[in-house]
């Protein structure tokens, strides 16, 4: 058993931590998302389990688990099972690289926050996001309905489309970081502002450097969340309930709560990518007079905090927007965002060529 | 532990190869595929060649094999409507591929295996740095000009898609 | 390798031409892109123009050899493009995406004769397939091109697949892409060679044997020959075979010298049935657009009599047999596809009925195209088999091969007189067909190089 060493046992307890903090943000999502929207619409919203229906989301899961179960008659019983846990799978494999926190030390010791050091963490989330669609097509086909094939295909179509300039704004942000690893793309962002050197540390984030691409990826991010105004799959009005028609109990339940658990991971990529990952403005004051660990601490409360002020964000655009029209998304997709993710990383190019020859 | 998990990786390659061909549902024979894929990332990481691995999900397992799901799911393909395949082409095909496979066996039996010099043996041949350099250096040419392959392809698929004038839509 | 660049360029021109609405501009300048390609090419003659290591690192080789197959090639696309005329015309035609694809097709050709290394060998016949595929679609209406483009795209992408198993397993023996490197390797280890080597052999060659329609890999050949619009099956019968042919010498010369013993036979029993299986099928087709693809297959039958032969004057017999072959074709294709035009898409026999009444031009250029085809004296093709002949007889032990070779050019002479028959003997109405200038330009240079090669071959043979 020499794999058992003290690394070991700190990552595994890390990734445990991570997921339970993913399930734990994913389940009060979904309240906040009945609360937000009677905000929005100005009603009061769940509030009677537990005080200000804190334990609403218990009660629900609850109600989930006890549930008649039922499959079709016809469909593939084994895959029928397998989407719904599919889609929770890949849900919940995207955190493993993200970097939650800066280096904790205790004496000697020094441990990277960040379940698992990889250096092609941006591609293995991007790759955990595109097989994120099995999940709904699976599930999908084997319910034998026709309106759950239709919202299959149309995740399908939607989630290849969309990736596409997903992928573009990505490959811009590489070509500026020069990483592939999400760890160093968090802790390149440390520095004071453009550089500027009386401003405060934890300020020199990737959306100053890059508006455009973080606007394509946010709307990719939708798009593959299945989120208002893309989430045509689930079209109640067109496909009855889109892909999850046939599907009841808890794997109704594990269909609606991997859409948490992806909103939550996308609010952590946006933060890490995007607006300085754990970086705050001022850390490395807080560093120097408080200690190391503190400020580890205090990023990876702000690291959370972006990751649900991106929940809020998106909660917000889903009461305000009405859903897009089927050609709509897929002429958005692919005549506005692609063109425009081109364009970025053509300009990201000449920036940095040019940067390259004058200033260095 | 890592020869293990090389036999397991190659063991799970096999079936899952293997049951793309005989799978009698072509849906299952995508999803087999799929698995496949994921095995030979498998192999890519035990290669210690990350990149490849992750290139390989997203491209192959990620984007050509949804294509491939989408398109069989909307051709409802049963059981039933598989073709009937006469005898003898049958036969044909049994004898061939045998011959084949005796041919493989033949060769791979009296193969000498070319172990890699273990002192210069580079261990970070597979990431992405070494790989960018051998693409965009030595490579070059070939790279460039795969983009007129993809070009092609995209202009022929955009041509052969477009919707004619008067054409109806017949789905 | 200027050419390439230069291809790939106007090809993206040629995409953007497609903005204009008016499609007259199109054809000349797709001609223009090829004749400067061309005059680049050849540009490239006494001073081969290199790009710097840094780009080329032993990717391909431009030497005299590749120019006069990369010349070949433009040449063969320069004398199709006129004969679009009828095609383009349709109201939905797509006349840029058609040039756009032929060009880019080019490209793919060019990289087949000049490559170093199999990753070139490999896109380069990627680009040309995948070119292929589309183009042989291209007439989306007819079901019978739909049905060639996915006959040829499914044999096709299983052929490629023998091909990149093979240039994998090729590897796999002798740890190296570059076909010199492969030569180093087999004249480094005589004797004791891998054994993945040989399999990698005949992969990578059923894979350029497809490519060529060599029988037994032919089967696709008529249907897609047949199917395709009569514009591009000229462009694939003479184009694709000529650089697949450049490619497969390429590969046995620089690669497999050594291996003469191991690899000759195989090629010689493929070179019979291909001769026996293409000049006997094609003399009881009805149709000639079909006869022609069982021509394609038997002339690439003679072809690879001078592969087997290898002596130092096959390549030179490849060459000229190829440029005669070539242009004869096209020159049959033009008038295939005017006659056709006139007789409601007609492409059998008997639409050549009565022709030289009226158009005495266009059954002048068939005869002499069906005489070169046939192996008449005068003719390119003549020598062309002639040269091939005596290259497997100054090898010597390929008297069967060569037995059966002539005798089936007698069978040749049968169905190519065919059309002759039905053209001047037969009654038939066929009204004038109109030409355009460059059509008539097209045929009086196929004229005038099929009567140069046939009378004057010292001024082609010497070239390279």
């Amino acid at each position: 058993m020499e794999f058992i060493t003290f690394e070991f046992l700190v990552k595994t307890a890390i990734i445990l931590l991570v997921f339970v903090i993913t399930l734990g943000i994913a389940a009060y999502s979904t309240l906040a998302e009945r609360k937000i929207s009677a905000f929005l619409q100005d009603r009061i919203g769940p509030n009677r389990a537990g005080p200000f229906g804190l334990l609403q989301p218990l009660a629900d899961a609850g109600k989930m688990f006890f549930k008649e179960e039922f499959i079709p008659e016809t469909s593939s019983k084994f895959l029928f099972i397998l989407g719904p846990s599919l889609a929770m799978l890949t849900a919940m494999m995207a955190s493993a690289v993200i970097p939650f926190g800066d280096t904790l030390q205790f004496g000697d010791t020094v441990i990277n926050i960040q379940p698992v050091e990889a250096n092609i963490g941006i591609l293995y989330i991007f790759g955990v996001v595109s097989l994120g669609v099995y999940g709904v097509m699976i599930g999908g086909w084997a319910s034998n309905n026709k309106f759950s094939l239709l919202g299959a295909i149309r995740a399908a179509s939607q989630n290849i489309s969309y990736e596409l300039a997903m992928g573009f704004s990505i490959i811009a942000i590489l070509m500026m970081t020069g990483s592939l690893s999400l760890g160093d793309i968090a802790s390149q962002q440390k520095g004071s502002f453009f550089g500027i050197s009386w401003l405060p540390s934890g300020t020199n984030w990737n959306i100053f450097y890059q508006p455009l691409g973080f606007i394509l990826f946010c709307t990719c991010s939708f798009a593959e969340c299945n989120r208002t105004p893309f989430d045509l799959p689930e079209c109640e009005s067109e496909l009855v309930g889109g892909y999850h028609t046939e599907y009841s109990s808890m794997k109704l339940g594990l269909y609606l709560f991997s859409e948490y658990v992806n909103m939550f991971v996308a609010g952590l990529v946006m933060s890490t990518l995007y607006f300085g990952g754990y970086n705050y403005p001022g850390v490395d004051f807080v560093a120097a007079n408080f200690g190391q660990n503190i400020a580890t601490f205090l990023g990876i409360g702000v690291l959370l905090g972006k990751a649900l002020a991106f929940i809020f964000f998106f909660m917000w655009i889903r009461w305000t927007l009405p859903r897009f029209r089927y050609d709509q998304l897929m002429n958005l997709g692919w005549k506005s965002m692609i063109p425009l993710a081109i364009l970025n990383v053509v300009f990201t190019g000449g920036f940095i060529m040019l940067k390259e020859m004058f200033f260095s | 532990m890592v020869q293990n998990l090389f036999y397991f990786l190659t063991f799970l390659t096999l079936l899952s190869a293997l049951m793309v061909i005989f799978s009698k549902n072509p849906i299952h024979s995508v999803l087999y595929l799929i698995l496949t894929f994921f095995t030979i990332s498998g192999h890519y990481i035990l290669l210690n060649a990350q990149f490849l691995a992750a290139v390989n999900i997203i491209v192959y397992a990620g984007a050509i094999m949804v294509l491939f799901l989408f398109v069989i799911m909307f051709l409802d393909l049963k059981k039933e409507s598989e073709q009937h395949i006469p005898a003898l082409a049958k036969v044909a095909g049994v004898i061939a591929g045998g011959m084949l496979l005796v041919i493989f066996v033949a060769a791979f039996k009296s193969m000498q295996t070319i172990t890699p010099d273990e002192a210069s043996f580079n261990s970070q041949i597979g990431l992405v740095t070494t790989l960018g350099k051998v693409l965009f250096k030595q490579y070059l040419l070939p790279f460039e000009l795969a983009s007129v392959l993809f070009l092609s392809a995209m202009v022929g698929a955009v041509m052969l898609g477009k919707k004619e004038e008067g054409e109806r839509n017949t789905f | 390798m200027l050419s390439i660049i230069l291809l790939s360029v106007s090809g993206i021109a040629s995409l953007f031409l497609g903005f204009n609405k008016s499609r007259s501009l199109l054809m000349p300048a797709t001609l223009l892109f090829l004749l400067v390609a061309l005059a680049v090419n050849l540009w490239d003659w006494n001073v081969p123009f290199t790009l710097s290591s840094a780009y080329n690192n032993g990717m391909m080789t431009v030497d005299k050899t590749t120019i006069v197959f990369s010349a070949i090639l433009l040449v063969s696309a320069l004398l199709v493009i006129p004969f679009s005329q009828n095609y383009i015309d349709r109201p939905q035609a797509q006349p840029a995406e058609y040039y756009a694809i032929l060009l880019f097709a080019l490209v793919g050709g060019i990289m087949m004769t000049a490559y170093d290394n199999l990753i070139m060998l490999f896109v380069g016949v990627e680009i040309l397939s995948i070119s292929m595929y589309v183009l042989a679609g291209s007439d989306k209406r007819n079901l019978r091109s739909t049905e060639a483009a996915l006959k040829y795209f499914l044999m096709g992408a299983f052929a490629t697949g023998f091909l990149l198993f093979g240039v994998a397993l090729l590897y796999g023996a002798t740890m190296s892409f570059s076909i010199k490197g492969i030569a180093d390797y087999t004249n480094a280890n005589v004797g004791n060679l891998s054994p993945l080597l040989y399999v990698g052999i005949v992969m990578v060659l059923i894979g350029v044997l497809f490519k060529v329609s060599a029988a037994p890999f032919h089967f696709w050949t008529p249907d897609v020959y047949e199917g395709s619009p009569s514009l591009f099956t000229a462009f694939m019968s003479t184009v694709v075979k000529t650089a697949g042919f450049a490619a497969l010498y390429r590969l046995l010369a620089v690669s497999f010298t050594g291996l003469y013993d191991y690899w000759a036979m195989s090629i010689a029993v493929v070179a019979l049935l291909t001769l026996v299986v293409g000049n006997i099928t094609a003399s009881h087709q009805h149709s000639f657009k079909r006869m022609m693809a069982y021509s394609g297959i038997s002339h690439a039958g003679y072809l690879l009599i001078a592969v087997t032969a290898f002596q130092n004057t096959s390549q030179d017999a490849i060459l000229f047999y190829s440029l005669a072959y070539s242009v004869a074709t096209i020159a049959a294709f033009g008038v295939l596809i005017l006659v056709a035009d006139k007789q409601q898409g007609s492409e059998d026999f008997s639409a050549f009925n009565g022709l030289a009444k009226n158009n005495p031009f266009l059954a002048f250029v068939m005869t002499l195209a069906m005489c070169s085809l046939a192996g008449i004296p005068l003719t390119g093709g003549f020598f062309g088999k002639f040269l091939i002949f005596s290259s497997a007889f100054a090898k010597g032990g390929l008297n069967w091969l060569l037995i059966g070779a002539i005798l089936m050019s007698a069978v040749g002479i049968y169905y190519y007189f065919k059309v002759v028959i039905a053209m001047y003997i037969r009654e038939g109405k066929t009204e004038k067909i109109a030409l355009t200038g460059l059509q008539q330009a097209a045929f009086v240079l196929s004229i005038l190089l099929t009567l140069l090669l046939g009378v004057v071959p010292n001024l082609f043979a010497d070239l390279v």
